[in-house]
């Protein structure tokens, strides 16, 4: 039973982009930290934790908390770092959401950062694998297994045509999107060719489907249910989260996806059972458009060829019955230890109605938002616009 | 402040950064990279609970929580699960080299194995249409070897199995 | 607060100096194993439900390092989060996810090999920042030096006050199991020790060393089912200073003081210097041992060479465990001082057991010079 509510009341961004060369790292974590506290109407005397996150091979700062506490309000308070790969970002959604829920904070300002051109990204993700076995194999995160397995099962045209579809409306979502990193003005038309003049990066997964690597922070300052209300905030509660790791292996095999079973469990614990009607917006961690595609399924828990027909008939769009990144997604901005964080921010400011010229259509009760990492792991956290009963309890 | 004299401040700082590492590969790994390089042997380890193996061998089964006490060791041929088709080869983190591209690597079910536990490499091959799932590979061993992932060269497909998926 | 959370068991790898028959995978084993044993509890929902985890990709030398863990923690299709600091602020944030109300039992486990590296300090140097403090050569020995300068000059801490400091750890490592600096050393020897970074001898520092430490953390209701000795977690606290060493005031506590004040408070502790009846300081450096006692309120501001002349640390039961200058990873120095204070108030302390233990105070240090520091008060 959860100790008591939180909720999500202002968050910042930094430019995305791939070479932020006129700021530093605390220069870029700074924009973002002053958006949210600005977006909140707080000063920093009103935060009293600050949570930090990244992977640290990646720009080889070893602890970068400690230079960064010149930038993120850091001195003074309490604070913690969490890292775990792709998902850090959720995690540390989870980890402003445990803090707050347990008493111990009141408002928790949570911090993921990247800035990948300052290091060598694929390096830096080829070092997760073991030192003694398989480093001189892994290719970063480029594997062509998550197309074929949908190859596989659908053939390849459908495939091919639906995964370049899924690409194109995430695109055009980060038009709508001026934060966003890549925004290529794909066009629906041209759908075939755009895949087929693509370089291929391994087996069907190409250039053209595959995410960004960019430079970015994002920033968004979690409350409890007195502060929200002492500051007449504007508030994305956060009903519950789950957290999915795998063993050490890059592939699932006969196994089920992790996705399946946090989104299971997570709306199991809410006596959801068609998350796709429960749920009005999800922001899901799309490390490329094939598993993007692909994990639709599993997350909103459907069947058969469910998810490729959403897809197909352009659901999954900004004015669709099911949006999906209305921010264009991971594909369109990956700044890797912010991307997690900037999932579960988009969803909230979706739910605060905050997303501009990205906000979805129809009237959002609750939002879903996920993180991905490490090998094949899943973070699931749910929002919603009404509060919570004490507890978490979703409301029907 | 003028263009000019923004673009004349931004200096960015150059470095390499090295830390060298002594990864030490404990009785698990370490039995498992001795057998490779002495012997020409691929060790996995077993749980005594599910009898499922893991290739390269693991501490712990992560499906049962106990300490994975078996070892067996697996043959040299197998079946190719999964395969990736690289077209973009990233430089090696520790060597700067960049492999030839296309190459393939693949996830193999040695015969013998146990449970989900496919085993990593390259696989060798000249021509891209012979890479299917379920070809047959063998293992190919370096003459020189080290312990290290590249004692075992890459897996090669077994001529006969090939042709008849064709 | 509404939640109560205890530590239910514990478990340390012996520390040494250079594991090189063990990796990450098997160390963390020992102690899970070792922590599962004591509590007869797998994992799953009505068993551990979580691990925290706490390490470092540059100590690891690996991208997520935590991935190669994860059978081990049982977060096989289950959950794990990895701190990346000090072992105390695993204990902390453990905590918290239990008071929360996500999770009613945790598993927390910390590993850290700083035989590994070439260096600890080529680790710890790239915790500055790439265009001045690290160009000019810092790393946290260098800062630690700093540090000791500005407090021996205002403290008046003398060289051989500190050489003792060092003597006795050794006295009181040599009563612990797991201790990795037994030897028993004579001031004269610590004052021969060749000088590191000056005023820090070889011998005031904490010795390069390996190890692990696993947890389980519960909930009221839980830890009175797992075990018949919980050890509650009734204060918590931790701060952050700034980074550049020449805006701190490096002889004071600042960022100690705060996060001693937000944990005294939870406990409602008002007199620390009279209730604690152990306490375990992670003394990284010996001179640090005297100036974090002042930070936690254990004698006055500036007292810190009357309270060691006045045989404070052993009057107030000051790391009997041997401290961290008996040898703990850098990683790992808070992680083992709570386990060493838990050890005592469940009466399993051996020789060293303070009789009728009921409070202690745990304390552990991140980054430069203590820049985050984090306070947990235990009680049983």
């Amino acid at each position: 039973m959860k100790n008591r509510n939180v909720a999500i009341i202002g968050s910042g961004m930094s430019k995305f982009s791939s070479h932020r060369e006129e700021v530093n790292q605390p220069e870029m974590i700074h924009e973002a930290v002053a958006a949210a506290l600005a977006d909140a109407q707080l000063g920093l005397d009103d935060v009293d934790c600050v949570l930090h996150g990244n992977m640290e091979l990646f720009e080889m700062v070893h602890q970068p908390d400690m230079w960064h506490v010149i930038a993120d309000g850091g001195w003074g308070k309490s604070g913690f770092r969490l890292t775990t790969g792709g998902t850090t970002g959720a995690t540390l959604a989870c980890a402003a959401d445990n803090l707050v829920a347990s008493g111990l904070h009141d408002v928790v300002l949570a911090i993921g950062f990247e800035k990948l051109q300052e290091g060598h990204t694929t390096g830096g993700i080829t070092n997760m694998a073991d030192p003694l076995w398989g480093r001189s194999l892994q290719t970063g995160a480029l594997t062509g297994t998550g197309a074929q397995k949908v190859i596989d099962e659908f053939g390849v045209e459908r495939a091919r045509l639906a995964a370049m579809k899924y690409r194109t409306i995430m695109d055009e979502h980060a038009m709508r999107n001026r934060n966003a990193h890549r925004r290529l003005r794909l066009e629906r038309q041209y759908i075939k060719e755009t895949a087929e003049n693509s370089p291929p990066l391994a087996g069907e997964l190409r250039m053209i489907h595959m995410c960004s690597q960019s430079d970015g922070a994002c920033a968004a300052i979690f409350a409890s249910e007195d502060k929200v209300r002492q500051f007449g905030a504007n508030p994305a509660w956060i009903v519950d989260h789950e957290t999915v790791h795998r063993e050490e292996t890059m592939i699932f095999g006969s196994q089920v996806s992790t996705q399946r079973i946090a989104a299971e469990r997570l709306f199991g614990r809410h006596a959801i059972g068609n998350p796709r009607e429960a749920v009005d917006v999800f922001e899901m961690y799309d490390p490329s458009a094939w598993w993007g595609l692909d994990w639709l399924r599993d997350f909103l828990l459907l069947e058969g060829d469910e998810h490729l027909k959403m897809v197909e008939n352009g659901e999954i769009a900004l004015d669709g019955t099911f949006p999906v990144n209305p921010s264009g997604g991971v594909i369109a901005s990956n700044p890797i230890g912010a991307t997690a964080l900037v999932r579960v921010v988009e969803a909230a400011m979706q739910i605060r109605g905050t997303a501009g010229e990205h906000q979805v259509s129809k009237p959002v009760r609750r939002a879903l938002a996920s993180g991905f990492g490490g090998t094949l792991w899943t973070v699931l956290m749910l929002l919603s616009k009404e509060k919570p009963a004490c507890g978490g309890v979703a409301h029907e | 402040m003028s263009k000019e004299k923004q673009d004349a401040e931004l200096i960015v700082s150059r470095q390499v950064i090295s830390v060298p590492q002594r990864f030490s590969t404990g009785p698990v790994m370490g039995r498992f990279l001795q057998e490779l390089r002495d012997n020409k042997r691929i060790m996995a380890s077993k749980c005594p609970q599910c009898a499922r193996h893991h290739v390269p061998p693991r501490e712990v089964c992560a499906i049962c929580h106990v300490e994975a006490t078996g070892w067996d060791e697996l043959k040299q041929e197998g079946t190719v699960r999964d395969f990736d088709v690289v077209y973009y080869a990233s430089p090696d983190p520790l060597t700067g080299e960049t492999r030839r591209a296309p190459y393939v690597i693949c996830w193999v079910d040695l015969d013998g194995t146990q449970g989900d536990a496919p085993f990593w490499h390259l696989l060798d091959v000249d021509d891209l249409s012979k890479v299917q799932r379920g070809v047959r590979v063998r293992v190919v061993f370096a003459d020189e070897r080290h312990g290290t992932t590249e004692d075992i060269l890459h897996f090669a497909i077994i001529e006969d199995s090939a042709s008849e998926n064709q | 607060m509404a939640n109560r959370v205890a530590i239910c068991a514990v478990a340390q790898t012996p520390f040494s100096a250079n594991k090189w028959d063990v990796r990450a995978q098997g160390l963390v084993w020992e102690v899970v194993r070792e922590v599962r044993e004591q509590t007869g509890l797998g994992f799953g929902k009505d068993a551990i439900q979580a691990a925290v985890t706490v390490s470092d990709d540059v100590f690891d030398a690996r991208t997520i390092s935590d991935g190669a863990i994860t059978d081990v923690v049982g977060a096989h299709y289950g959950a794990e989060e990895k701190v990346a600091a000090d072992g105390a602020q695993g204990v902390y944030y453990a905590a918290a996810t239990v008071l929360s109300g996500h999770h009613d039992v945790v598993l927390l486990v910390g590993h850290c090999k700083e035989s590994q590296s070439a260096s600890r300090n080529m680790v710890t140097h790239l915790a500055f920042d790439p265009f001045y403090t690290r160009p000019v050569g810092l790393d946290y020995l260098c800062a630690a030096a700093l540090q000791a300068q500005a407090y021996m000059a205002r403290s008046d801490v003398t060289e051989d006050q500190l050489a003792d400091v060092v003597v006795r750890a050794r006295r009181n490592a040599a009563k612990n199991p797991v201790a990795q600096e037994t030897r028993a050393v004579t001031r004269e020897e610590v004052l021969a020790s060749p000088m590191v970074a000056d005023p820090i001898r070889e011998a005031f520092m904490y010795p390069v060393s390996d190890g692990a430490v696993a947890m389980i953390l519960a909930s009221e209701r839980r830890a009175q089912e797992i075990t018949d000795k919980p050890v509650w977690i009734t204060g918590l606290g931790n701060c952050y200073d700034s980074f550049f060493l020449g805006e701190r005031d490096l002889a004071g506590n600042f960022t100690l003081e705060r996060a001693a004040q937000r944990a005294y408070a939870m406990a409602g502790i008002s007199m620390p210097g009279k209730t604690f009846d152990v306490v375990e300081i992670a003394d990284q450096y010996a001179h640090q041992l005297p100036q974090y006692a002042e930070g936690l309120g254990l004698c006055d501001t500036n007292g810190g060479g009357p309270w060691l002349a006045a045989d404070g640390p052993d009057k107030q039961n000051v790391n009997l465990s041997g401290g961290m200058l008996a040898g703990n990873p850098l990683m790992l120095g808070g992680l083992v001082r709570v386990a060493e204070a838990v050890i005592q108030l469940r009466g399993e302390a051996g020789e060293q057991q303070v009789s009728n233990a009921r409070r202690a105070v745990a304390h552990g240090a991140t980054g430069p010079a203590g820049q985050l520091q984090t306070v947990v008060v235990l009680e049983n």
